[in-house]
């Protein structure tokens, strides 16, 4: 075979090889100190000191989820605060308290499977948290199984992961995607069941599961769906797919997808078209929703894993024969603003912080540690924290945790449905004012 | 008796094959934890030497290549899901694809010189991306969730054979009669045809076979990460860490892409637990400074500098 | 098959779109036919005249029409700064650029496209942010036009327009001319090459950065670092459409695009219209790449 050909570029003279030694020196130098760095790092990792069950996940702090799971770990924390604060977990007559060990995925799961093996057999995590969003958790899940150790599903909510697969260590908290416009349209159906619906949602993976089953579910009740498209993330001009929808003859609007995009709808509907109903994902939660709307946001509704007004407490598990632990969503949003300079929590970092609560319940009903004696309690509990109910089917997908349907009314954020955890009713239609 | 001549191989060939050689027999006593973050570093460096192929070797720039990983990716998700079959068919039908969609890709953009085939190449993720999230039979937007069993050692060998083929295959263009023309390409595709290069098809023949690698590579993703998602697997941020690892390592070089995959795949493991968010300024500031000061990346550079390293080092 | 009153509808809004799109892209089709050189970096300068709108509206209540003029300043010292960082040494002497060069240029400007990007969204909040300006609505007929775009695709318009006088009719824009022709000729002709190509350059970016502030309009709550992932495709589109170096050529590429894409969702959905907009490259490339205007 050939010797390598020399480039082309002429062969430097003699005096340039002083300077092109030191270059590779300089190199080589820079590179043995990195691996000595890594190395460092990774042998001086502490062990957890006993006396603390240690809680592990990646969350993704950077990248296309930066907000949402910045969110998921402030309420994390929040709620491994609050437990810590209040009696720990007591194990076989002994006080555990929480440790949290946490990456960044940066939204990518090719980090999600480079980092768990790392948070289990480096760090030695006992109890797992999934990262955030379904193709994370996806990712995370298999861990759960192959290293056999609970893992709690907070961000996560496509019912595939359950459903689609063999795994049973993933535990859902939040309620699956399937269900998220399910009480919207719940509320047509019994106030005005020959509205006719349009759905347009962004097509990312969650939106998509959600919107395609809202509309599975209004046709079995023999709701009339006139319009149905999808749009790609980041769309910035949706008039002429609303134009479309209003032109079909629909008088509601179902979908969305995330916080600007249920925007954008709302600012072009305002020179497009009044639906009588008007209930997007994800968006209308946050409060600056209204801020940036004003009055254009006013009975506008979304589905809701969580409010800090809804009335989840220990008088309405008593009354349902539940068991109740953890502090009220009053008191929860109140700590939640001492550790986060005054912010309030969203829904994500409410479901992310009632996954650590029902973990601590379990653990504390298996009175144990082992993984199977947790998954077990887990199978078992029917129980409510100030998220809500939480209940599991064998699979893991849960089962008990109801979506809220809110509304923004006269600039407050209220709770609409279902009736028993509402603080007011419907109001409609909306009138884009 | 006259013994047959034996041929002779390069440092850098023996040096990187030795390497992975060892690696592939004592695999099955590597725990799992090293294991894993191996099969993903490999991942990468099979994706960054696929990418070589193409702009390393022809400096057409391909910002596009997450593309063909994606289509791996489907492939692998679709027959697992749908067709039911082993991962291992589903990688070789993700290369098999990819080859598919290579050729025809190729076929239509390699015509175009410079920063024209540039800017197509950044537009086929974009369309491919729109393209599959209106598809049912891909599960649309919603993605596929694949349940295969754990099998760290399957994925690791796997991708080992992936670049084992892939070092061979680049050894062997650069040092036979294709080498010549390939270099010929690189600095004057002109002159290169009035010689008698025939550029189209050898272009379109390392544009295919850095499509089939990058298909192969996106099975195995798809395979580790048990699941296809469209906005994850048209990531232009793959694209991105490709190229930024070949630009590192030294473009059209044998260890760059590994040296590359290395440097940032491995250290990028800091800006996980410490340096939060400021990995990709780090790259982007490295870029730069590579790009404008020593092109030729480390490999490169190394062997330009320092005379007593080119025998060594490719 | 969509009611027409629907696809005159979209129609407007494209042909609307198209004029902001035009003038996002016209920088870039600038320093092409100038330096003839790509930027890869050029949709996070976009994003950067989009923030510059959205802090100038934050902090002192400018709207954007007001705002471009500022961002159009900032563009030009950016211009300088980027043309004699990464153009200079490949461009200086060289009588045209030749295929390393316009490797280093792209490799060098993607890594600033990954500095750049980055560090917004490190610095700022990474949050979608808007402007929340509505000037109103016009009614024509059954259109109802948002006053806020057309007020953006007049100045899109003029902006392009102003750029090809100063190019016919100016000295300076002569010489531009002349250097993006023959750059041997232009020496011959008493004109400083360097000079030159750093005013194109900075031309260039005013203009772009300009852009940017004036897309906001159609972003109410769309400005984030990230949409620097979807206007570069677009502008770089834009410019093999109406041809590079040919001025007029970002008006016709940028309403195609956007016809495109408006017009096409009502019949295949926004996901496949976006596809078949950014696919008309290649039919272009392989059958006209001069552009379709002549």
């Amino acid at each position: 075979m050939a010797q390598p050909i020399e480039p082309e570029t002429g062969a430097p003279s003699a005096p340039k090889t002083g300077r092109g030694k030191l270059i590779a020196i300089v190199i080589a130098v820079l590179l043995l100190v990195a691996v000595a760095a890594v190395a460092v790092y990774y042998l001086t990792q502490p062990t957890g000191p006993t006396g603390t069950i240690k809680v592990g996940f990646t969350i993704a702090l950077t990248g296309r989820y930066t907000v949402e799971g910045t969110n998921s770990l402030n309420g994390i924390k929040t709620a491994a605060n609050w437990i810590n604060t209040h009696g720990g977990i007591t194990v076989q007559g002994k006080v555990y308290n929480l440790s949290l060990d946490y990456y960044d995925d940066q939204s990518v799961n090719t980090n999600v499977v480079s980092l768990y093996p790392q948070i289990i057999e480096q760090d030695g995590s006992q109890f797992l948290l999934a990262p955030y969003s379904t193709a994370l958790t996806t990712a995370a899940a298999q861990f759960a199984d192959q290293y056999n150790r609970v893992m709690m599903s907070h961000g996560g909510a496509a019912d595939t992961i359950w459903t689609g697969t063999t795994r049973r260590n993933l535990v859902e908290v939040l309620s699956p995607a399937s269900v998220y416009l399910k009480g919207a349209v719940d509320w047509i159906h019994t106030n005005h069941p020959t509205d006719q619906i349009a759905v347009l949602h962004e097509n990312d993976a969650f939106s998509t599961l959600a919107s395609d089953r809202a509309i599975a579910y209004a046709q079995s009740l023999g709701m009339s769906v006139v319009y149905n498209q999808s749009y790609p993330t980041g769309a910035t001009d949706l008039s002429p797919q609303l134009n479309a929808a209003m032109a079909a003859g629909a008088d509601d609007l179902l979908g969305g997808g995330h916080f600007n995009d249920g925007l954008l709808i709302m600012n072009q509907l305002k020179t497009i078209w009044t639906p009588k109903f008007v209930s997007l994902l994800v968006a209308v939660t946050e409060p600056s929703f209204q801020a940036q709307l004003q009055a254009t946001a006013n009975n506008v509704t979304g589905p809701s894993q969580w409010e800090s007004s809804v009335s989840y407490g220990p008088t309405l598990a008593q009354s349902l024969g539940l068991p109740w632990y953890g502090p009220t969503p009053a008191e929860f949003t109140q700590l939640y603003g001492t550790l986060n300079a005054g912010a309030s929590p969203s829904y994500h970092s409410a479901e992310a912080g009632g996954a650590l609560f029902v973990l601590a319940q379990a653990i504390a009903q298996a009175n144990s540690l082992n993984t199977t004696d947790v998954r077990a309690a887990l199978g078992n509990m029917h129980v409510m924290n100030f998220f809500g109910q939480f209940q599991i089917a064998s699979s893991g997908l849960q089962i008990a945790h109801s979506m809220i349907l809110v509304q923004w009314q006269a600039g407050t954020l209220k709770v609409v449905y279902p009736a028993d955890v509402a603080q007011a009713s419907v109001q409609y239609p909306y009138t884009g004012s | 008796m006259k013994l047959p001549k034996l041929p002779v191989y390069g440092p850098s060939l023996w040096g990187l094959g030795g390497s992975l050689l060892l690696l592939g027999g004592v695999a099955p006593w590597i725990p799992v934890f090293p294991l894993i973050i191996l099969v993903n570093l490999l991942i990468f460096a099979a994706l960054a030497y696929s990418l070589n192929l193409i702009t390393g070797l022809t400096g057409y720039v391909n910002f596009g290549h997450v593309v063909f990983m994606a289509v791996g990716a489907y492939s692998l998700g679709y027959s697992v899901e749908t067709l039911r079959w082993h991962p291992l068919g589903g990688v070789a039908l993700g290369a098999l694809t990819a080859l598919v969609v290579s050729l025809g890709i190729g076929a239509v953009t390699l015509r175009f010189r410079g920063v024209y085939f540039a800017i197509a190449s950044l537009v086929t993720p974009l369309a491919g991306l729109n393209i599959v999230l209106v598809l049912p039979a891909l599960d649309d937007g919603q993605g596929i969730v694949l349940n295969p069993a754990f099998e760290p050692l399957s994925w690791f060998y796997t991708i080992w054979i992936i670049i084992a083929a892939e070092v061979g295959l680049t050894y062997w263009i650069t040092h036979g009669r294709l080498g010549y023309g390939i270099r010929a390409i690189k600095s004057d595709e002109d002159a290169a045809k009035s010689l008698g290069v025939n550029a189209p098809h050898l272009k379109l023949f390392l544009f295919a076979l850095s499509g089939l690698f990058a298909g192969a590579a996106g099975g195995v993703y798809a395979w580790t990460t048990s699941g296809v998602f469209p906005y994850a697997a048209f990531d232009l941020t793959f694209s991105l860490l490709m190229l930024a690892m070949i630009v590192i390592g030294g473009m059209g070089t044998l260890l760059g892409p590994m040296i590359g995959a290395v440097i940032v795949n491995l250290l990028s493991r800091f800006f996980l637990a410490i340096f939060i968010g400021t990995q990709f300024i780090i790259i982007g500031l490295v870029v730069i400074v590579i790009a404008l000061f020593i092109p030729e990346g480390i490999v490169g550079t190394l062997r330009k500098y320092v005379p007593e390293l080119r025998r060594i080092l490719e | 098959m969509p009611e027409p009153t629907l696809l005159v509808t979209d129609l407007a809004f494209g042909l609307l779109l198209g004029c902001v799109f035009a003038v996002i892209a016209h920088g870039l089709n600038l320093i092409w036919g100038v330096a003839k050189v790509v930027n890869v970096a050029h949709g996070e300068f976009i994003m950067l005249g989009a923030y510059g709108a959205y802090f100038l509206n934050l902090w002192f209540g400018f709207n954007p029409l007001l705002s471009a003029p500022v961002d159009a300043a900032i563009g030009l010292g950016v211009g300088v700064l980027f043309y004699f960082g990464f153009l200079h040494r490949e461009l200086r002497g060289k009588e045209s650029i030749g295929l390393q060069s316009e490797m280093v240029t792209l490799v060098s400007t993607f890594g600033l496209a990954l500095l750049i990007g980055n560090l917004a969204l490190l610095l700022f909040s990474p949050n979608f942010v808007g402007i929340p300006w509505s000037p109103g609505f016009v009614r024509v007929g059954f259109l109802q036009l948002p006053l806020g775009a057309l007020y953006v695709g007049v100045a899109s318009v003029a902006i392009i327009a102003l750029s090809h006088v100063f190019l016919s009719r100016t000295y300076l824009g002569n010489a531009i001319r002349a250097y993006s022709q023959d750059i041997p000729a232009t020496q011959l002709m008493g004109i400083n090459p360097t000079s030159v190509a750093a005013i194109g350059t900075a031309l260039g970016f005013s203009i772009t950065m300009a852009g940017g502030a004036l897309l906001s309009v159609w972003l109410p709550t769309g400005i984030h670092p990230t949409m620097a992932a979807l206007y570069a495709p677009i502008s770089f589109v834009i410019v093999v459409l109406g041809g590079p170096g040919k001025m007029w050529g970002s008006l016709v590429g940028g309403i195609s695009l956007a016809v495109i894409i408006d017009v096409g969702q009502a019949f295949v959905g926004l996901s496949l219209a976006t596809a078949i907009a950014f696919l008309t490259l290649i039919p272009i490339l392989l059958f006209r790449p001069e552009g379709i205007l002549r």
